[in-house]
């Protein structure tokens, strides 16, 4: 499966090794966890954490500047040390299990910084359910390939839904009044950006 | 067996986590009784994950690693040296007492529901723990506190049989089944059915004969302007306004 390895994305194929299972971070991640590893750690930091800083400038808006961007990637990767022994490869690549922390770090602060609720804990809601009733295998492995070679194919008014929802932290409501459109219009467009990346809901 | 499931748009806000607090303890509720939406929600986290590492990256400041590993360091020596003892240990004592005084009054159809992680934690640990209203005979409400909502989420408890007032809603209704069963004109639900009803849209939910039927309810709050008087009575008082139109339903 997944012998041709074409690249056509701004980044060398070398991270999307990560999605087939021998991913050289993992192996960085789990000299961490075993052994505190602070050179694998500094490794890891530098890959990642502008990344992370980028995610988190886009995604927080009006809620923070630049410099609370910096304080939250240093909160992401605290918790990267801390937590890198939960790490799991079987049940996420490393790229989507750094993507939920800090996606979660980014709603807490939000939450921080506005007048939501604050009393609960967000791990308790946008959490990874590990209860009793097994995930169901849609086939993973080819998904996280067809979505790689998939991303780059799509239209411009689709990649830019996806953009808006999962980088800037938008929901289908909010990118429905912010490109004036009907949010049946940004649903649909989600919809068949998905069943290109072969994520196939409502059916 | 589970027949409704959120669709793309709760999954993908869910994913991305865009949904408001009381629409994703509601998603979050129905991914611990579905795998199936777990795993979609695996997928589109893999989608947001691509699109993080292809994002242009950002400079961070010079000294980034090194008070990072100053934070991490301290925080160690902290953690290896004697803890200080009881983070407030006292507060759950009065818990447990609080829940054993409650528990007594209520059946034990409360205590032994499996609540989803989301509802456990606003909840306190139980269902017990929560403000129940009755409402007729056959219906018990208890609201769950998630403040600065438009949204008004509560947990109903319907009595086996019981019927609920026709009620239409002014707002979207999400309904997850956490016990028993129920039907509708449109259809029947049981355990982990996730239900959306629109503005609009009337219906009656009767439960089943035999069990109680316990659901997590997150309604819409109306957007139109209402005097204070009814915004303290959301969502309840088209309930009893029903009922007092209709005369008894239950
Ligand atoms: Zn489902």
């Amino acid at each position: 499966m997944g012998s041709s390895d074409e690249t056509n994305g701004k980044k060398p194929a070398q991270s999307w090794a990560a999605q087939l299972g021998n991913d050289p971070w993992e192996s960085e991640l789990r000299k961490v966890a075993q052994s505190a590893d602070r050179l694998a750690f500094k490794k890891l930091f530098e890959h990642f954490a502008p990344q992370i800083k980028a995610f988190l400038m886009k995604g927080i808006g009006s809620y923070g500047d630049r410099s609370q961007a910096e304080e939250m990637t240093q909160e992401v990767m605290i918790k990267v040390w801390n937590k890198a022994a939960s790490f799991n490869s079987s049940k996420a690549s490393l790229n989507t299990w750094i993507f939920t922390i800090a996606r979660n770090t980014r709603i807490d602060f939000i939450r921080r910084n506005s007048r939501a609720e604050r009393k609960i804990d967000i791990e308790d809601i946008w959490h990874e359910a590990d209860s009793p009733e097994p995930i169901v295998d849609l086939q993973q492995r080819r998904v996280e390939t067809q979505v790689r070679n998939a991303l780059s194919t799509l239209p411009d008014e689709q990649a830019l839904v996806l953009e808006k929802a999962f980088m800037e932290s938008k929901s289908h409501n909010e990118i429905a009044q912010e490109l004036g459109l009907p949010l049946g219009t940004v649903k649909s467009r989600i919809r068949l950006a998905l069943s290109k990346l072969q994520i196939l809901i409502d059916r | 067996m589970i027949s409704y499931h959120p669709d793309s748009r709760y999954l993908t806000d869910f994913a991305s986590a865009n949904l408001s607090l009381a629409e994703a303890v509601c998603v979050s509720a129905h991914l611990e009784f579905c795998g199936k939406c777990r795993g979609h929600v695996q997928q589109l986290k893999d989608v947001g994950a691509h699109l993080l590492i292809q994002l242009e990256p950002e400079e961070l400041e010079a000294d980034s690693f090194t008070r990072l590993m100053s934070k991490i360091g301290s925080a160690d020596a902290a953690a290896s040296s004697p803890r200080t003892p009881a983070e407030p240990a006292l507060s759950l004592n009065e818990c447990e007492q609080d829940e054993a005084a409650r528990s007594k009054e209520l059946p034990r159809s409360l205590v032994d529901v499996f609540l989803p992680r989301s509802v456990r934690s606003l909840s306190r640990g139980g269902l017990q723990n929560l403000s129940w209203a009755q409402l007729g005979k056959a219906l018990r409400v208890a609201p769950l506190p998630i403040f600065g909502e438009s949204r008004e989420t509560a947990i109903y408890d319907i009595k086996a049989g019981g019927r609920m007032p026709e009620h239409e809603h002014r707002g979207e209704e999400i309904t997850v089944l956490l016990k028993g069963s129920f039907s509708d004109a449109d259809g029947s639900y049981s355990r982990g059915d996730f239900v959306v009803r629109n503005a609009g849209e009337a219906h009656q939910p009767t439960a089943t004969q035999d069990t109680d039927c316990i659901c997590l309810v997150c309604l819409e709050r109306p957007v139109r302007p209402r005097g204070l008087f009814y915004r303290l009575l959301e969502p309840f008082v088209q309930y009893r306004l029903n009922k007092l139109n209709r005369g008894p339903a239950f």
